[in-house]
């Protein structure tokens, strides 16, 4: 496989150590990426993760994004939206899921740092270009995390992929990378995945940073990571 | 009624030990298929073809722990997910991938490609019901196995999903006194329609091929074929049979499910084995065991010596009269046929059985 450029390819903290970002992040360390998401996707993960964020020494890594809870419980809005500007105030780009989002101009205040995340099938919005168009409409500098196994769960032609980059592809920041199951958990990537992501791997800019959702075992970081590479690949012209 | 059927332990294992068989054929044969579903896993996980939503499914020998020699690989991509156009893709790339490996499936046959678990659940009889689906469907149940292993969510979806195709349309899973649970009918009459199915197209492929392979055909359905029709027999009978099934049999749980449960127990045996726990429960003086098991042994061991397979792959009908080795064939075939005849035909467990199901 002839690679024409390396796409920067990291891991959320999540996927490798459920819970533990300290671990999640020596994992990644360990393997040479310089690219991560600090992962707070878990509600109570918020708080002492935000009580740490000046701690971590995360000056090796070239890019960081932070990805806020899935939902909210115990929290309200207006608290998470409070502690979530110590994320910004570091200009970190904030990963969240729009079905947490009920009050949009309070959120709209975090402008392009603000990264909405297309939904999995079980989510009645952010799933389509349409739908996307909707939640833009009242977020109008927000930028977009475009997750291509929620994406292709949805829409195993990615048709409704490459319908998403043809209108937001100017919003792109992130990616989410990996399979996408049947019951919705992300687990490492098959081989149809990636003949999956190879269709809109030519749309999507070398530089735009792939956060890796796999949940893999740190013996298996590398190869994921190669995997992933190879499903994004855009070949070098001959 | 007797103790149950299909427990944990091994049936041949235990039957050998019991009868003091030796067995020395049957398992080389299991050592090898094993080795081979082994091989075949590991090309599927290096390169990712496993997902939650398709499985790799083998049937034939592999499937049932009887590789010998010259032994191919028949297997198919099952798909139980959105349709995808890169399933064919997946599909090719498997093939090259295990073509240095295994001989290929017969390119005629019903194997090496993809297959849907719609068709198999939902065409059950009727005119989409072709002959490559009620293969698939029956072979399936009573002699697949998923490389993914454990835990394989699209196979055992699609098994699951069959077994309540023919459990659901019973008007009822109780016997007429309501005592115990009936041999489910739909399935059995399925099994016995594949039965003749194979042995029609035994006659088909004959005229077509212009006798080529007779042989070995012949031979297979004699021994091998048949033993997957009695395992299909066995596993409806066992129903009716099954002492942990029937004291359930007041319980207040969904019948229709507890009947879909035994057989789902029951038909992740092989078809030896299926044999082999009935053989273990039924057969008190071990006459038909030693008849059966030590046919099967001789014939596992004329196919894993790749001359005399090869003597057989050549062989034509026409001169099957005079042939040493065909004369074999069929003094081993007549008798596991003679151990079977005993076995159903007079054993007090199984006999009614025969008569109440296996003819009309």
């Amino acid at each position: 496989m002839v690679f024409s450029k390396m796409r920067p390819i990291g891991f959320s903290t999540g996927a490798l150590a459920y819970a533990d970002f300290m671990q999640g992040l020596s994992i990644i360390r360990n393997h040479n990426l310089r690219t991560v998401e600090l992962s707070a996707l878990r509600e109570e993960e918020l708080e002492p993760l935000i009580a740490s964020l000046d701690n971590l020494e995360l000056g090796d890594f070239d890019y960081v994004s932070f990805h806020a809870p899935s939902k909210l419980k115990r929290l309200d809005e207006q608290k998470v939206i409070e502690l979530l500007q110590a994320v910004t105030r570091k200009n970190w780009p904030l990963i969240v899921h729009p079905d947490v989002i009920q009050r949009f101009e309070r959120w709209a205040e975090f402008g392009q740092l603000l990264c909405i995340e297309n939904m999995d099938k079980r989510k009645p919005i952010g799933r389509t270009a349409r739908e996307l168009a909707l939640l833009f409409e009242k977020l109008p500098n927000a930028s977009l995390c475009l997750d291509l196994g929620h994406v292709r769960q949805v829409d195993p032609t990615m048709s409704v992929a490459l319908e998403i980059l043809e209108h937001f592809g100017g919003r792109l920041c992130q990616l989410h990378v990996s399979e996408v199951n049947t019951n919705s958990q992300h687990d490492a990537l098959t081989f149809e995945t990636a003949l999956a992501f190879q269709k809109i791997s030519a749309l999507i800019p070398q530089t735009i940073p792939i956060i890796l959702e796999s949940r893999v075992t740190p013996d298996k970081v590398d190869e994921e990571v190669l995997n992933c590479r190879e499903a994004l690949s855009v070949l070098a012209a001959a | 009624m007797e103790p149950s059927l299909f427990k944990d332990l091994d049936p041949i294992d235990a039957l050998a030990t019991r009868w003091s068989l030796k067995l020395d054929e049957i398992w080389k044969a299991r050592e090898q298929a094993r080795s081979q579903r082994q091989a075949f896993k590991d090309v599927c996980e290096k390169g990712k073809f496993l997902t939650q939503d398709t499985s790799v499914v083998v049937f034939g020998s592999m499937a049932r722990d009887e590789c010998t020699s010259g032994s191919d690989a028949d297997w198919t991509l099952l798909i139980d997910g959105e349709a995808n156009s890169d399933h064919l893709r997946v599909t090719q790339k498997i093939t090259s991938s295990i073509s240095q490996i295994f001989n290929a499936p017969n390119p005629t046959g019903s194997f090496g490609g993809m297959t849907f678990s719609h068709q198999l659940i939902h065409n059950i009889g009727g005119a989409e019901d072709t002959n490559a689906n009620t293969t698939q469907r029956i072979l399936m149940l009573l002699e697949s196995r998923s490389i993914h292993g454990v835990g394989d969510a699209a196979y055992g979806r699609v098994v699951r999903g069959i077994l309540n195709r023919y459990i659901e349309q019973e008007v009822s899973n109780l016997n007429r006194e309501k005592t115990g649970y009936k041999v489910p009918r739909f399935l059995l009459n399925d099994v016995v329609r594949f039965w003749r199915t194979m042995a029609v197209d035994f006659a088909s492929k004959q005229s077509a091929r212009g006798g080529l392979g007779w042989g070995i055909r012949n031979a297979k359905l004699r021994l091998s074929r048949k033993l997957i029709y009695i395992s299909g027999l066995l596993t409806c009978f066992s129903c009716a049979l099954d002492v942990d099934l029937n004291s359930q049999i007041n319980s207040e749980r969904d019948k229709s499910l507890q009947v879909v449960n035994h057989l789902r127990k029951a038909v992740k045996n092989t078809p030896l084995a299926v044999l082999a726990s009935s053989l273990l429960l039924y057969d008190k003086d071990g006459e038909v065991t030693r008849n059966v098991f030590n046919a099967y042994n001789e014939f596992l061991g004329i196919l894993n010596d790749s001359e005399k397979r090869k003597h057989l792959q050549n062989l034509r009908a026409e001169d099957s009269e005079r042939d040493a080795m065909f004369i074999e064939i069929r003094r081993i075939s007549d008798a596991f046929q003679n151990g079977l005849d005993k076995f159903f035909f007079e054993n007090q467990n199984i006999k009614s059985l025969t008569r109440k199901y296996g003819v009309f």
